[in-house]
């Protein structure tokens, strides 16, 4: 077979089918020497973003190691496209499996066009040459990545976020079908880390390449991944797509989290305070006390919430920190039930925090309360579903009965009072966060 | 956007080569008329004509004194330095590729300090004597078993570690138990025989012998024309071992190769030469920064013919400056090359 026919390997999905299996392990050990990871058997489809979670020093790189072929595996079979990882020439390995290391090579004097076009090498002649169809897949590979106005900078000069997306190309210019990707977004901001996730998930969609990316960030992995590989304790620990396998539960064990918790909701990590400074209970719901609760968790304050609905955002914020959560519809909860256990709950505050502002936030005749509510949504007169306002001002009134200090949040979550509060009790708000909270 | 991209990429891929084809012509000529001065100057000098003449015309033993001048010792010696500077300039090139690291030359292993161990041998101690009926190739085999030697051993142990740093400090801890003998030795003998033997260790290019061009024009040409057919996998491993094996390299050999054939050309120079300081280390930087670029395509022939012109110059420089006395090489080339490295690193701000 030439070259010439070997090489437009068309980015038509339809060309490839999707159900061709890219990588299947069966039984596999890994480690150097010692077994780090073993037991591992699993297997995904062409075009799939999998993600491998476990925390630092779990294998995940032995992994990838072994999968690249730079480490020899202690066990088991690897097979890519159904076929043993030996049976691969150097070069056809190269054809098909391409690796971002988190090792960022930036030789000096080195054009990201000829960088990129290293990549090629699998195709290209004996002095590696680069035809212009191979500057063509260069120039085509940066395109993908969003990289294409950096095609004559020096490697060496690149920022961060600009290096990887180079290196992505260059993996990218090895016209693989799988990619092996250990911490592609380590040490990038946000925008890039946002960036590049978006530009590998694109590439799994469009170009049905297929990617094992080790990542660090959960909340990531759940929202790009097809399927989610987790290891732990030398052994994976479940292997299927995100929204199965990362519960809150899962993620806290995965990791052993203790000061954190995540939210399969909100696909996101809360950092959770030891609660030493003192207990608080907050009234809020509908992201009116989210950054207010972070803030109170974040120095120190154990939380109690009330009483949003059981699907509202800042309850799952606050179960995410660890507080204890009332909702108003929990099931076969009576009004006044939920109303006496945040009585019992209030008692032990130190302060009360009333993030809802001085107006209520759900007048009666609710804006936006829940569909299946609206035909038994009556304000509250005995027999129906109360709302927010009327546990606002049960709790408001409970509080100043106990002489609880009650701090309002103003309009919009304005923090200003909350900050000024904390100040006086001793928290030292760390400037930007005081100002950008009671900014907001 | 499709045709749009051929047509740039047809652009994109004729770009860089006119320039280069520029640059190489002008450091060939460079080459050819360096050597011709090294033919017409010296001691005597001749007008181009007269040289000339002799170089069309063979040489026979009845020939003129400048017939003499030219074939059996200028020739001889414009072309040593000439082979001398290449080699020494691709050996430490594919060594910097090799280790990642700019600071490092053909040296860095311990070629030179076996060497010059096995020549302070030879010169130092009595047993020199022994082997009396070698001279005077004596120093020169002296030189080769002892780089071959100290290579054999570094390859040895880079068979066993895969790490890169690992291997160069072996080869640096080679050479300082090779340079620690040598001083035992140089301690230890006579008064007479301490200066030859430290000019020596300084490097020269003179008193080279036909036999001599011929072994370097063959062995070492051969590794440099497959150093340079190997450049593509050069190329490969600029962005480390790993990256070159993900690409399709089979690291294991080529590690092998390039030590292989760094060391090979490093102490086939050294052993003619005496270790010649400076050129093998900042030659490849010379070359990189002077054709900004990276590319072992380019770099290769590139250094090469820049080790060839600076090799020349500064033999030129060392013959003649304080002539009758010859300066050792080594003197000249750093001397004078290094505030070129210095100034070119200025000028391109480049971190290496």
């Amino acid at each position: 077979m030439t070259a010439e026919a070997s090489r437009p390997r068309e980015p038509d999905p339809r060309g490839l089918p999707r159900e061709e299996v890219v990588l299947r392990a069966e039984n596999l050990s890994v480690g150097y020497k010692k077994p780090v990871l073993s037991g591992l058997s699993f297997s995904f489809p062409q075009g799939s973003f999998v993600s491998v979670l476990g925390s630092n020093g779990v294998g995940k790189s032995t992994l990838l190691r072994t999968l690249s072929r730079h480490l020899p595996p202690l066990g088991g079979e690897i097979k890519i496209r159904e076929r043993p990882l030996s049976g691969y020439s150097a070069s056809e390995f190269a054809k098909v499996v391409s690796v971002v290391m988190t090792d960022r090579a930036s030789p000096p004097l080195l054009r990201v066009l000829e960088y990129v076009g290293l990549g090629r090498h699998p195709h290209t002649g004996f002095l590696g040459k680069l035809r212009e169809t191979d500057v063509e897949v260069v120039l085509r590979c940066l395109a993908d990545v969003k990289a294409r106005h950096l095609s004559d900078r020096f490697v060496d000069q690149l920022s961060d976020g600009e290096r990887q997306k180079v290196s992505l190309a260059r993996a990218l210019a090895q016209e693989p079908r799988l990619m092996l990707l250990d911490e592609p977004t380590a040490h990038l901001d946000l925008k890039h880390r946002v960036e590049l996730m978006g530009i590998l998930r694109g590439l799994c969609r469009e170009k049905s390449l297929s990617v094992l990316a080790a990542v660090h960030d959960v909340d990531v992995a759940a929202k790009v991944s097809d399927q989610v590989l987790a290891l732990k304790d030398g052994g994976l620990t479940s292997f299927g797509p995100p929204q199965e396998v990362l519960s809150s539960r899962f993620v806290s064990k995965l990791y052993d989290f203790e000061k954190a918790g995540y939210s399969s909701h909100l696909g996101g990590i809360e950092i959770r305070g030891d609660g030493s400074r003192g207990r608080v209970f907050v009234l809020t719901e509908k992201d009116r006390g989210a950054q207010s609760l972070r803030h109170l968790s974040k120095h120190g304050y154990a939380l109690k919430v009330g009483v949003p609905e059981r699907h509202d955002l800042d309850a799952y914020v606050a179960g995410a920190l660890g507080a204890e959560v009332l909702t108003r519809d929990s099931r076969g909860g009576k009004p006044e039930e939920i109303l006496r256990k945040a009585f019992r709950s209030l008692e032990d505050c130190d302060f009360l925090v009333d993030a809802l502002g001085p107006e209520a936030p759900n007048p009666p005749g609710g804006e936006e309360a829940p569909g299946r509510e609206k035909g038994n949504d009556a304000p509250f007169s005995g027999g129906g579903r109360p709302d927010g306002g009327f546990y606002r001002r049960e709790l408001l009134r409970e509080a100043s009965r106990l002489g609880l200090t009650i701090i309002s949040l103003g309009p919009g979550g304005d923090a200003a009072p909350l900050a000024r509060e904390l100040e006086e009790r001793g928290t030292a708000l760390s400037g930007t966060y005081g100002k950008a909270l009671s900014g907001s | 956007m499709r045709a749009e991209l051929s047509l740039e990429s047809a652009l994109i891929a004729r770009r860089h080569a006119g320039r280069r084809y520029l640059v190489f012509i002008v450091l060939s000529a460079s080459v050819l008329i360096l050597t011709f001065a090294n033919l017409m100057i010296g001691a005597v000098s001749h007008p181009v004509g007269d040289v000339l003449r002799e170089l069309v015309r063979p040489f026979t033993d009845s020939g003129t004194d400048l017939s003499f001048i030219v074939w059996k010792i200028r020739l001889p010696r414009a072309l040593a330095t000439v082979m001398g500077g290449a080699y020494l300039a691709a050996s430490g090139l594919l060594l910097q590729v090799y280790f990642r690291n700019p600071v490092v030359g053909p040296y860095i292993l311990g070629i030179s300090s076996g060497a010059t161990l096995a020549v302070s041998l030879a010169m130092l101690t009595p047993l020199g004597l022994r082997l009396a009926y070698l001279t005077p190739f004596l120093t020169t085999l002296a030189g080769l078993a002892g780089a071959y030697l100290v290579m054999t051993l570094v390859v040895a142990v880079a068979a066993r570690v895969s790490s890169g740093a690992t291997l160069l400090i072996v080869g640096l801890m080679t050479g300082y138990i090779c340079s620690s003998v040598t001083a035992i030795l140089t301690a230890l003998a006579e008064k007479e025989k301490i200066k030859g033997f430290v000019l020596w260790g300084l490097g020269s290019f003179s008193g080279f012998k036909w036999l001599e061009i011929w072994i370097m024009l063959a062995f070492g040409g051969l590794l440099v024309l497959s150093i340079f057919l190997l450049s593509k996998p050069l190329n490969a491993f600029l962005l480390g071992e790993e990256y070159a094996a993900s690409m399709g390299v089979s690291i294991r050999r080529f590690r092998l190769f390039i030590l292989l054939a760094a060391s090979s050309l490093a102490g086939l120079v050294t052993a003619m030469a005496g270790p010649v300081a400076f050129v093998g280390l900042a030659v490849p930087h010379m070359a990189r920064l002077s054709l900004a670029t990276s590319d072992n395509r380019v770099l290769i022939p590139g250094a090469c013919l820049m080790g060839a012109i600076v090799t020349g110059a500064c033999d030129l420089i060392a013959r003649t400056w304080l002539s009758p006395v010859e300066l050792p090489i080594s003197a000249i080339t750093a001397f004078f090359g290094a505030p070129v490295v210095i100034g070119l690193l200025l000028k391109r701000g480049v971190k290496m």
